[in-house]
């Protein structure tokens, strides 16, 4: 469709209140894409019709195979940055393409192409065929749409320009600069994301979604008598621009110049072992690290997890509860269906202290006999599904925050935290503490910061002491996991947690 | 030079002229890959593709933006141009924002510096398969009954790019890699399972290590982390092994960058021409060595590429200021990009040094951890082996270290005479004195 038409036509529609086409348009600065109806697009964009995709799913499992998927992708990104109090640099990508995948057992043959034409797809389709040498699989006779919730749905049809982007940056950076004298610099930035996805299956399942993702995020540094930090806080989700009110504005300039300010008083932090207390939110990639990554099911089925023969054993006490849910809703790691087709769900991991389930993707839930969790999920067209988590968390439990805190003599109360790793095998993890505070006979104390704390996964979950009832995820719209060179987004949270005892990577001896 | 990727690059730049940038930067990359992962003696994942991708940068107006996308049908580009500019008109005003002035094009060496393989097509697939066999053979003889799983694979890619300005600015690369992985899972008698791996990567297929030594080096890595405990919190000797040793360098590394200087977020900015570290630290950024996985001939503005000393004796000589952050900074350009980052070597092998130092920990992977720019501050986690009487003890686990860059590497004793040839950074093991080590 020739571009000159289709803005006329966006034009007459939009005026006209109807319906309008879904492809990318420029709307007064904002490349994005115009409608946000999720059946058909593929097709009417691209001429992807069941007909051809039955076609190129014949050619991936001519060879034979279990099944065979093709992801198709259409994804638009913006951003903007703020660097001396205006909006000076915009950056905009787009990404398009098709992955084709055959599968047989745990065998994966791979194929992908940025050109959505039948001679690419059907290449594609033979290379990925080559991971078996046998007869030919038949394709299902047709495809038929998979249900799924809506967890993000968004609003309105018409898309919202550049200019009002533009306010949000300023507005951001000017809250923060009013804040406080000791701001030295402030960074703003506002990306804005949508990804249109089809998978199309070789079993007969067709799934098609429209996510959306954005986030909201500063970083200032201040400076007093000579001391310089820096801090960054964010807010997004699976949202569209109509959750960036005034409101969220100011709750990112106040939380990134608080939180700066407040580390311009940060003292050493002990080294060793000690009693850790978990403030709410995003400090829950603890759970990530120490126990997500070890119940994904293809560490699982390979027996590289350390939880790999805990199945239906005691791990952690009764009030401990982790999900990995794909369904809260406008939540950074939700998803209505995952990679591979299968519709969203909310997976109890470890259920009141028992290790109920791991997170399954297509291929590990054969394996184990089971169904899959909805957890098989890619960073794009050119990498083939595995186990990932969503967003992940503890259930609330009994106790209430500060008397968690008060139960503590000597120990670390942490914050936030900006990136955590963990070691599959061993089931060692660590996190990495941006900001947190002493506590010293019960009491909140100094602030910390900059600090590694590490511990056994296994350990971490049976010397989980205390759970409070304040839930919360960590909504920083930014989190993202990796994970065999792919990264998606998720989220992680969690209410205020004690745990017994974990090493804190400090530079000060105890006692010292 | 690719004749259809500079015709499009062309193309490009003539149809962001009409479009009304003034200026512009086109560069069109092109990669060939082909992944071969085998996992217990069966192909796990066999993947193979072309991708293409585009980046233009805009100076309109004295705005900027950047733009990437891979739809390359010229109909789609021409609206994705349009757009682009369009939406560059209406973002702030920036001085600042320009093409590089062309004086700082010239000067580009004129060698070829060997990073392509002519023969990576003559490789078959048959081939391919029996590297990664033999790499994965060798992990699961040398790891025996303690092997729970065995992963190898090979890669192999060609990566070409074009890129093109509006201020007579013209490069284009050629490049191949090859690499070669195996990961070891062993299991420990508490449940416990370490995994470790052991990959090379090169320019030229022939200049792969052996696949076996490659598989067999994996599981005896792995095999060398059984038993592993946590020890005291202490002060102690670390030797920080050859391949791990460029995470650490990084954290420092990132506040020699031109952006965190300007935006105050640098705890060396104004550190030039002082000791920031104890004799032994030499860094230099040498991107013109023949077969270097960091080779190149002109960096991201186009700059021609050159040889720099970073730090001498300790002494902070050269930051990383790319041309835009110069112009802000109002300072000479030196160049946004890195090319082989070398720590050159010492005369004394690990084992040299272990006997003499007689306590401490050789530290083989790192877990976690972050570093602060603007105050130097870093704390990351460590695996490896403690070492008492000048010999390897026993592993240890979950322990940690954390200091400031700027106390850190005034405690560099000596570097190893083991430099990691197969990553742009080139580094030997490095031994560090009196570093608090977070335990029990």
């Amino acid at each position: 469709m020739d571009r000159i038409d289709r803005r006329a036509f966006l034009k007459a529609t939009t005026a006209a209140g109807g319906a309008i086409i879904a492809a990318p348009v420029l709307f007064d600065g904002w490349l994005t894409f115009a409608g946000t109806e999720k059946a058909g697009y593929f097709e009417k964009e691209f001429g992807i019709t069941d007909a051809l995709c039955k076609k190129v799913l014949a050619e991936a499992l001519s060879k034979g195979g279990d099944f065979a998927d093709l992801y198709f992708e259409h994804t638009i990104s913006n951003s903007l940055g703020l660097e001396d109090k205006k909006v000076d640099r915009a950056y905009t990508s787009v990404n398009l393409g098709v992955g084709i995948r055959t599968v047989k057992g745990d065998q994966v043959g791979y194929g992908f192409t940025q050109e959505l034409t039948e001679k690419s797809m059907m290449a594609a389709a033979a290379m990925a065929a080559t991971i078996t040498n046998g007869s030919a699989t038949p394709v299902a006779g047709k495809f038929t749409a998979v249900k799924t919730g809506d967890y993000y749905p968004l609003t309105g049809t018409k898309p919202v320009p550049l200019a009002p982007r533009l306010s949000l940056v300023e507005n951001t950076a000017g809250k923060c600069f009013a804040r406080s004298n000791y701001i030295i610099k402030t960074i703003a930035r506002f990306g804005d994301g949508r990804k249109r996805i089809m998978v199309v299956t070789s079993d007969g399942a067709k799934a098609e979604d429209l996510l959306p993702g954005s986030a909201l995020s500063a970083m200032v540094t201040v400076e007093r008598d000579g001391r310089k930090e820096q801090f960054w806080f964010s807010r997004g989700g699976r949202r569209d621009f109509s959750y960036y009110t005034d409101d969220i504005a100011k709750e990112v300039a106040d939380g990134v110049v608080d939180g700066a300010v407040t580390l311009l008083d940060a003292v050493a932090v002990p080294a060793g072992e000690i009693p850790v207390v978990f403030g709410p939110g995003f400090p829950g990639v603890l759970l990530h690290e120490a126990v997500g990554h070890g119940f994904e099911a293809d560490f699982n089925r390979k027996k590289t997890s350390i939880y790999s023969t805990m199945m239906g054993q005691k791990v952690a006490e009764p009030m401990v509860t982790v999900v990995d849910d794909g369904t809260w809703p406008n939540a950074r790691g939700s998803i209505n269906f995952d990679d591979e087709g299968t519709p969203s769900q909310k997976t109890a991991i470890v259920e009141k202290g028992i290790l109920k389930s791991y997170l399954h993707d297509r291929i590990s839930a054969k394996y184990y006999g089971l169904s899959s969790t909805g957890n098989g999920r890619r960073e794009n067209y050119a990498n083939y599904p595995i186990p990932r988590m969503r967003n992940t968390y503890i259930l609330p439990g009994p106790n209430k925050p500060q008397e968690i805190i008060e139960s503590v003599k000597k120990g670390i109360y942490i914050q936030d935290v900006s990136n955590g790793q963990v070691n599959i095998g061993q089931g060692d993890f660590a996190f990495y503490v941006s900001q947190g505070r002493l506590i010293e006979d019960g009491k909140l104390g100094a602030p910390i910061k900059d600090v590694n704390i590490m511990g056994s996964g296994p350990k971490l979950l049976r010397d989980i002491t205390m759970v409070a009832d304040d839930l919360k995820l960590g909504w920083s719209g930014t989190s993202t996991c990796g994970k065999d060179g792919q990264s998606v987004p998720v989220d992680a949270g969690m209410p205020t947690v004690l745990v017994r005892s974990l090493t804190v990577g400090g530079t000060k001896k105890q006692g010292a | 030079m690719n004749k259809q990727m500079y015709d499009l690059c062309k193309w490009v730049l003539d149809a962001v002229g009409k479009a009304g940038a003034k200026d512009s930067r086109v560069g069109l990359s092109k990669s060939r890959l082909v992944e071969i992962q085998y996992r217990d003696k069966k192909p796990e994942i066999i993947k193979q593709a072309t991708t293409l991708q585009m980046g233009i940068d805009l100076f309109v107006a004295g705005r900027y933006s950047s733009q990437n996308t891979c739809d390359l049908r010229k109909d789609a580009l021409k609206e994705f141009i349009s757009d682009a500019v369009s939406t560059t008109k209406l973002i702030a005003e920036d001085q600042y924002r320009t093409l590089p002035a062309p004086k700082y094009y010239k000067g580009r060496a004129d060698i070829d510096l060997q990073i392509a393989d002519a023969s990576i097509d003559d490789l078959s697939a048959e081939q391919k398969h029996t590297i990664v066999k033999a790499a994965e053979n060798a992990a699961w003889s040398a790891g025996g009954d303690k092997v729970v799983t065995v992963e190898a694979g090979f890669n192999d890619e060609f990566d070409e790019s074009v890129t093109l300005t509006s201020n007579g600015f013209s490069g284009d690369t050629m490049s191949t890699n090859f690499s070669v992985g195996v990961s070891v899972s062993v299991r420990d008698d508490d449940n416990r399972r370490p995994i470790a791996y052991d990959y090379a990567e090169c320019h030229f297929y022939k200049k792969l290590p052996n696949p076996e030594t490659i598989g067999a080096n994996a599981a005896r890595k792995a095999i060398a982390k059984l038993g592993a405990k946590k020890i005291d919190t202490a002060t102690l000797p670390i030797i920080i092994e050859n391949q791990i040793a460029p995470r650490i360098i990084k954290g420092f590394f990132e506040a020699l960058d031109g952006r965190n200087i300007y935006r105050k977020q640098s705890f060396l900015a104004d550190k030039k021409g002082q000791k920031i570290g104890s004799d032994k630290f030499v860094l230099v950024d040498d991107p013109l060595i023949l077969e270097g996985l960091g080779s190149r001939l002109y960096d991201g503005d186009g700059f021609a590429a050159k040889k720099r000393t970073i730090i001498e004796a300790g002494v902070l000589k050269d930051f990383y200021i790319d041309w835009y952050y110069s112009r802000k900074l109002g300072c000479e350009p030196t160049s946004g990009s890195t090319g082989n980052m070398i720590v050159p070597a010492g005369v004394r092998s690990v084992d040299e040094i272990i006997k003499d130092l007689g306590k401490g920990i050789l530290v083989t992977d790192f877990l976690g951890g972050n570093s602060n720019p603007t105050t130097g501050d870093f704390s990351v986690g460590i695996f490896g082996q403690f070492f008492e009487g000048g010999k390897i003890v026993y592993p240890v686990s979950e322990m940690n270290i954390a200091d400031n860059h700027l106390k850190f590497w005034h405690k560099l004793a000596e570097c190893a005479n083991d430099p990691w040839l197969y990553s742009e950074w080139r580094t030997p093991s490095m031994v560090f004195s009196d570093v608090v080590v977070s335990g029990v």
